[in-house]
């Protein structure tokens, strides 16, 4: 009965009601919408550069990082690996043997990094199949070489083509080779298209001269895990003098940065749409409450809990904003799952400056139901707070002077 | 049997230049089945008493009782279940919940008191029935006339079984007919449910169907005489 009347009584002014209903569905929905794009825009840059390449965390040897030469390579202990793969949150350990070279083809030259990867326990990480746009993709025992599209594209390559390397090996060795092309992967990422070029970890290590050594021991985690768990009980378990440990954030702290600074962008936005809501909201919620001060106080007189009233005012003002919330959420619904199978390609100035970030252009909404949730909660939480303003009017409301004419 | 007693009660208004004494050491008792008219000019304290017999105010001094209860030591909410389960109030307009049917209206007060469905059901339509409105049941108050939100008012004070029903100036906002029409109905209540009623009023009319006439002036009883 309190509800039914709470209900009816949302409805008693029409205009108003609908006014404010609209405003709730408003900003949930472009809180929603702005939340889903951000927040999938990060997710896609993460997964594109960290999820399905570089993994969350990464072991190097002592000063790697800052150096990156072959020198710094080191063999890897069964032990030390074995330690790592028994921490919680761990699902994959990848070697990788990593070394900057110049390839030339033809009449043409370019740097670019070679990277020693173990096929199989790649494939773990990365749908590599997903990457593929020509030929075929490396085996355990391929002595052919995989390129990136970037790569392929300066050289004009075709699959059997044969790319010829001259670097600098292990302690001051000699590497020099010549490997026919077998595939060409798209990274998803300008900067890995652009230099990457992949062997199996053997054909790598003969390449440098570095038998059984790596530079990065890439170690991915569980969904959900946090990562800097993760290293810091990697940090814990193994010698420090000889080895850094570093998440994503350490070695890409540029993205982290961008992210956090965006981030804070569309939080800012968000956090002056809802201080907007909030006084529709209030000021509906004063009305609704000023203009009905004799009828609270008849409902008292006649016998009425000042406790009963109070819960059809929060009825009132809950099933106001819920009605608005409900509705930007069922219309945000189809609309992020649009830009979630058809992510959003950028154009234009927006696309270039993307790219030169080193990220590809689109930008695929984030789906996850958190997104809803969470931005419903927060104004169901306002909604409640300005419920304090009829709870006080009600509990101080003096029957005879609020029935005085 | 006394069914209200109020001893020396006294209320003060302290205001700036001068205190009013709204109402001045009246002490009085009402028995079941009474249909009484308060009277007096305006000033004279007759909201006054009527909002403190009923609960709704609290004297400065004195006692009230109500059934024996001394209703005068019950707290906020205590007062606020006491006039649930044994005051029906009449006010002078805007009685009814707007958002509400007329027969909403009437099952409102009895839901409150914890009836159930059924019952409520069948007193509200009786209710109704007893008020001339068995073909309003489902009308909202702002689809009545003024006369017909008076007699619904009757009936959801009515509804709760009260010892007594108190009404300020019911018929204020009345025209003659719907007057006439809401004192027959009271005064039927009154004597087939011997259902005690207690009004104020400035009209003659009204004063002339009442069976006992309690006249105040200054806050103080000038004169309580019974007709009939
Ligand atoms: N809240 C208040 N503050 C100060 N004085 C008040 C207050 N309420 C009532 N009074 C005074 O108390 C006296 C009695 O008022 P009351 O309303 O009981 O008169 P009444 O007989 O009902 O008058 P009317 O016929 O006009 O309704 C009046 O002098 C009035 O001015
Ligand atoms: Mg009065």
């Amino acid at each position: 009965m309190l509800l039914k009347i709470a209900w009816r009584n949302v409805w008693r002014n029409k205009r108003r009601s609908l006014i404010t209903i609209a405003a709730i569905f408003i900003a949930v929905l472009l809180a929603i919408f702005l939340r889903a794009l951000q927040l999938g825009m990060y997710d896609n840059m993460i997964n594109n550069v960290v999820g399905s390449y570089s993994g969350y965390v990464q072991l190097h040897s002592k000063g790697y990082w800052d150096d990156k030469t072959i020198d710094n390579a080191f063999e890897v202990n069964q032990s030390v690996l074995a330690d790592i793969q028994n921490i919680d949150g761990v699902s994959t350990i990848l070697k990788r043997i990593q070394a900057g070279a110049l390839s030339s083809y033809n009449d043409l030259s370019k740097f670019v990094y070679i990277t020693g990867i173990d096929p199989e326990n790649e494939e773990i990480l990365t749908d590599w199949n997903k990457r593929l746009i020509e030929g075929r993709l490396l085996k355990k025992d391929s002595k052919s070489i995989i390129v990136a599209k970037g790569v392929a594209k300066y050289y004009n390559l075709k699959i059997g083509d044969t790319l010829i390397f001259i670097g600098q090996g292990y302690h001051g060795m000699q590497a020099v080779g010549a490997y026919p092309l077998q595939g060409v992967v798209d990274m998803k990422n300008p900067n890995l298209n652009n230099y990457s070029v992949f062997m199996t970890l053997p054909v790598a290590q003969d390449f440098v001269s570095a038998e059984n050594l790596i530079t990065n021991l890439v170690i991915d985690k569980e969904q959900y895990f946090d990562e800097n768990k993760i290293a810091q009980v990697i940090k814990s378990k193994i010698n420090n003098q000889s080895y850094d440990i570093m998440t994503w954030k350490e070695m890409t702290p540029e993205l982290d940065q961008l992210i956090e600074a965006d981030n804070a962008g569309g939080i800012l936005i968000i956090m002056i749409l809802y201080m907007i809501v909030t006084f529709g909201i209030f000021g509906t919620v004063l009305m609704m409450t000023q203009e009905r001060l004799y009828e609270f106080g008849v409902l008292i007189s006649i016998g009425m809990r000042r406790s009963k009233l109070m819960i059809t005012l929060i009825y009132e003002t809950i099933l106001l904003t819920f009605t608005g919330i409900m509705s930007g959420v069922v219309v945000s619904l189809p609309i992020v799952n649009y830009f979630y199978y058809n992510p959003l390609r950028l154009f234009g100035a927006a696309s270039a400056q993307m790219e030169t970030a080193g990220f590809e252009p689109v930008i695929p909404f984030m789906n996850s139901y958190d997104i809803p949730l969470t931005h419903s909660l927060i104004i169901l939480c306002i909604s409640l707070i300005i419920c304090v303003y009829p709870i006080l009017i009600i509990y101080q409301l003096q029957p005879i002077k609020a029935m005085k004419r | 049997m006394n069914v209200i007693e109020t001893k020396n009660i006294s209320k003060l208004y302290k205001q700036a230049d001068q205190d009013i004494k709204a109402l001045n050491d009246v002490s009085i008792n009402f028995k079941k089945g009474e249909f009484t008219a308060i009277v007096g000019p305006s000033g004279s304290g007759k909201t006054t008493f009527l909002n403190t017999i009923g609960g709704l105010d609290s004297p400065s001094s004195g006692k009230v009782l109500i059934d024996n209860n001394e209703i005068t030591k019950l707290n906020s909410n205590q007062l606020i279940d006491f006039r649930l389960r044994n005051i029906g109030f009449v006010f002078q307009s805007y009685n009814l919940i707007p958002v509400l049917t007329a027969k909403e209206n009437v099952e409102f007060i009895m839901l409150m008191q914890g009836s159930s469905k059924s019952i409520r059901d069948k007193r509200s339509v009786e209710l109704l029935k007893s008020v001339g409105l068995d073909d309003q049941l489902n009308r909202r108050p702002n689809q009545l006339s003024g006369g017909q939100q008076q007699r619904v008012a009757v009936a959801r004070a009515l509804a709760s079984k009260p010892k007594f029903v108190l009404a300020d100036e019911p018929t204020a906002n009345l025209d003659s007919s719907s007057t006439s029409n809401l004192l027959d109905i009271m005064s039927r209540l009154n004597k087939k449910e011997k259902m005690t009623f207690i009004f104020s009023t400035h009209d003659q009319r009204v004063i002339d169907r009442a069976n006992r006439i309690i006249t105040l002036e200054d806050g103080k009883i000038l004169s309580d005489i019974n007709v009939k």
